[in-house]
């Protein structure tokens, strides 16, 4: 059963618009900004509206389950937290001024900023803070999303009216990059009856402390933004930042190719060349904080000899996955922690697993698995065969029928079973009923990555294979345990070493975000587009 | 008065089991969506917690037994509480509310606009049976229920939204200009789109009731006693074919509410036939049941108004 038609039409939708965009591009296309003497600007000037698409109605709390990827951007915008990321992505100051660990740490001091106010015009303080986690985050009933994040933290407790102190049950370096990650600031004056579900706030017009705020919001169609006159920092330069609901992905390049658009993530790859073409519009490729992997279930006696795993790996033509499902945009991943993270990366990794199926075979081969009939490995009279779950999203299915592929000509039979994506989060993600299966990670901007590789998480946490090893943990902790940036860079370095080794999950590559923007939006910085949302008060029209 | 009577019988009948029909659909969708694999959005996504999951599933109420929350819903339902959305946590009637009128504007745009385009063409066709027009036409017809909405739309939008610049390309209206010009301009595609379904049926109903017609002996008398052709037609022949072609129409109405989901996704129109899509994906369970019952009453109403016409336009079928 179907049910998920935006991506089944996406899909199929996908080639026929090609070649649409193809025969619409012989057509001159009447560009609006595709006047080629732009005026000599200098500096930022004021004004205009800056239009960007989602995919469905966003809720506007950056706290509720009910929050997904559509609500994310503008969550964003509205919501400072108490760090944001920097340009360079290591935290970066935003309600609050500066931070400190205790030195046995167990607990972080922030200072906040003195002088905020809400939208509403209500001074914002420590209280806001401290209503925010205890009464929300930490509130188990309330199930708040990201709420997994902050298991470390105990309580936070209001020093003064400008400082708060997280308590900790364990040392947690990562705090204030995790304090950059969806983990806005609510107002207790507005929220403390109803903090997840109040629905004149999450869909409605919030009260806020960003540089915009809400004007109007109309359900299905768009959420309008203004600037917040009493926002705490620079006035934002545009008048409006308007977030229009766009479901379909080929709708959203027809409307950046129109000009109704100002700025947008391209999730149809293949209408890049089209975008690059059209006048008026630049394209962009950005960094992710995120990764593929291919996870094999370790309660699977199969999957728990290395030598498997490296041979997996090895078999897999990951650059002709990129090559060919991603276009060229991202690069092969033999850890966790992605290029993005640019003081951590460790680039000598890239190229350990280089594709060799005849190694492959040897590793197989050296664990015990060899060509039956048909050329199918077997062991103890059992074929090499199993079944890979494909979540219908994104490029996962075309990924899994290379992977497929790939491993057919080391001998290994897959089958797959491709599901619609919310069973297949049931069958493989809660009831963890899978043997194998591609999926990524998004995480916060620091290499902190315990929540998805260590023991504790195997089997109901974010450690999906279920992997378990106390060297692992070790250093997990261990990077936990210092705030010391050449420390930590020391303990996340041996970190990427020892998981391309060891491969708790199969790396497949870290990819890269296309951003469309037109050439008169100036100051976006060169972030990742849910990353540069929380800079969208220093975005700038060019005077046409 | 003996008449009025029967009509009132028959209204109540055809209430009566209309509500039953409803009654039916809401417990359908209900258990099916309930035994659907997964569950709402919020707690089926990667970066949720078991812990997480089980407080909201207590939060959601999805802890009771199936039956039991049925029952709680068709208490509500009964009240006109059609329960609160699972993924907005809005009263379900809020959100149809909000969504419903842009369905039936464009739903009732397309079906206005096959109307008017399908019943003529489907009589010239009749009129000029076997002939290079005739075949021309039913060749268009062909392409029309052949070519999938989503491609249509992707196409409209690219030739008179991007390359021409004529028209907008998604949503009801303009934001900054919200006046009724903008409000038909934002309509003209994606009706074009949705009525290209179903223009062709009613073509087709109408030519073939048009030829059925046009063999009786009636129409031969009335042309060999001297009429006018347009007389004959447009008097004799039209008002008798159009029978079919209304129950067509009732038929193409329940039709209609479902096809508008893949025009509402490429154009960006905020119907209910996405918010349908979203409430399935989602598995908003109250918001389905909701939208389900509400189609079913459309589709009940229309039936009824469909045999309401039959008797404006056949006087036999009001003895019986």
């Amino acid at each position: 059963m179907k049910l998920d038609l935006s991506s089944f039409l996406f899909r199929t939708t996908s080639v026929l618009v090609v070649a649409a965009l193809a025969v619409s591009a012989c057509a001159s296309p009447t560009q609006p900004g595709a006047s080629t003497a732009p005026s000599a600007q200098a500096g930022p000037v004021s004004g205009g509206t800056v239009t960007m698409p989602i995919g469905a109605d966003p809720t506007l709390n950056p706290w509720s389950p009910n929050a997904f990827i559509e609500s994310l951007f503008i969550n964003r915008v509205l919501f400072d937290g108490l760090t944001k990321p920097g340009k360079d992505l290591a935290p970066a100051p935003d309600l609050a001024e500066s931070w400190t660990t205790a030195s046995d740490g167990l607990s972080w001091t922030f200072k906040l900023r003195s002088g905020v106010k809400w939208s509403d015009g209500t001074p914002f303080t420590a209280d806001d803070v401290a209503f925010t986690f205890n009464d929300i985050v930490l509130k188990p009933d309330l199930g708040a999303q990201n709420r997994a994040s902050y298991a470390a933290v105990k309580s936070v407790t209001v020093v003064d009216a400008t400082t708060v102190r997280f308590d900790l049950s364990r040392k947690f370096a990562a705090l204030p990059s995790f304090l950059a990650y969806n983990a806005g600031i609510l107002p207790k004056h507005v929220l403390s009856a109803n903090p997840l579900t109040t629905t004149t706030f999450n869909k409605g017009t919030p009260v806020s402390t960003g540089p915009f705020k809400v004007d109007k919001y109309t359900s299905g169609q768009s959420v309008s933004l203004v600037r917040n006159e009493n926002y705490f920092g620079a006035k934002a330069f545009l008048d409006k930042l308007v977030f229009t609901v766009v479901a379909d992905p080929n709708t959203q390049v027809a409307q950046a190719l129109s000009g109704d658009l100002q700025i947008m993530i391209l999730d149809n790859k293949a209408a890049v060349d089209r975008m690059k073409s059209a006048a008026g519009l630049s394209v962009v490729a950005r960094p992710l904080v995120q990764y593929y992997w291919l996870s094999l279930n370790q309660t699977d006696s199969r999957f728990t000899d290395v030598r498997v795993r490296q041979a997996f790996v090895t078999a897999i033509d990951r650059a002709a996955i990129i090559k060919s499902v991603e276009l060229g945009y991202g690069s092969i991943a033999n850890s966790p922690i992605t290029p993005a993270l640019a003081a951590y990366y460790d680039p000598s990794l890239a190229s350990k697993y280089p594709y060799d199926p005849a190694k492959a075979t040897d590793l197989l081969k050296a664990a015990g698995w060899t060509p039956g009939a048909n050329g199918v490995l077997q062991k103890d009279g059992k074929p090499f065969q199993f079944t890979m779950d494909v979540g219908q999203r994104g490029v996962l299915e075309p990924v899994n029928a290379l992977i497929q592929q790939d491993l057919k000509k080391v001998g290994v039979i897959v089958d797959l079973n491709t599901m619609e994506w919310n069973s297949y989060i049931q069958k493989d993600v809660v009831r963890r009923e899978y043997t194998a299966t591609v999926n990524w990670w998004t995480y916060p901007s620091d290499p902190d990555v315990f929540p998805y590789y260590h023991s504790s998480a195997a089997g109901k946490g974010f450690n999906i294979p279920g992997y378990q090893d106390p060297k692992l943990d070790d250093l997990l902790v261990q990077g936990q345990s210092t705030s010391d940036l050449e420390a930590r860079k020391a303990v996340y370095k041996q970190l990427q070493q020892y998981t391309s080794e060891v491969l708790p999950y199969l790396f497949l590559w870290y990819p890269q975000e296309i951003d469309v923007l037109s050439t008169s939006l100036k100051g976006v910085p060169e972030l990742g587009l849910r990353d540069a949302m929380h800079y969208a008060g220093e975005w700038w029209l060019a005077k046409k | 008065m003996v008449v009025g009577q029967e009509v009132a019988r028959f209204l109540f009948q055809r209430i009566a089991s209309g509500a039953l029909v409803i009654v039916f659909a809401s417990a359908l969708t209900f258990f099916f969506v309930n035994l659907a694999p997964g569950g709402p959005s919020s707690i089926m996504r990667f970066d949720v917690s078991a812990e997480q999951r089980e407080a909201l599933i207590k939060r959601m109420g999805l802890d009771k037994p199936v039956v039991e929350r049925y029952a709680d819903w068709a208490a509500g339902a009964i009240r006109g509480d059609l329960g609160t959305s699972l993924l907005s946590d809005e009263p379900v009637t809020q959100r149809i509310g909000e969504r419903l009128p842009n369905t039936l504007m464009l739903a009732g745009a397309a079906l206005v606009v096959s109307i008017l385009i399908g019943i003529p063409i489907g009589l010239i066709q009749a009129l000029r049976r076997g002939s290079a027009l005739d075949h021309l036409l039913s060749f268009y017809s062909a392409i029309g229920l052949a070519v999938p909405v989503f491609w249509l739309g992707i196409v409209l939008i690219l030739v008179f939204a991007v390359s021409l610049g004529w028209l907008p390309s998604a949503g009801v209206t303009t934001i900054s200009e919200d006046t009724l010009v903008e409000r038909l301009r934002h309509l003209a595609l994606p009706t074009v789109a949705l009525a290209t379904t179903t223009l062709p049926t009613i073509v087709r109903f109408m030519r073939s009731a048009a030829l059925e017609v046009l063999d009786e002996d009636y129409i031969r008398t009335a042309a060999s006693k001297g009429l006018a052709p347009r007389v004959v037609v447009t008097r004799h022949a039209l008002r008798n074919a159009l029978i079919p072609v209304v129950s067509a129409v009732g038929a193409l109405v329940p039709r209609l509410l479902g096809g508008t989901v893949v025009t509402e996704s490429v154009f960006s129109w905020p119907g209910m036939g996405r918010l349908a899509l979203e409430a399935a994906q989602g598995r908003d369970y109250p918001l389905i049941t909701g939208i389900t019952v509400v189609v079913a009453g459309i589709a009940v109403a229309t039936t009824l108004l469909v045999d309401l016409a039959y008797t404006r336009i056949d006087p036999r079928l009001r003895a019986s």
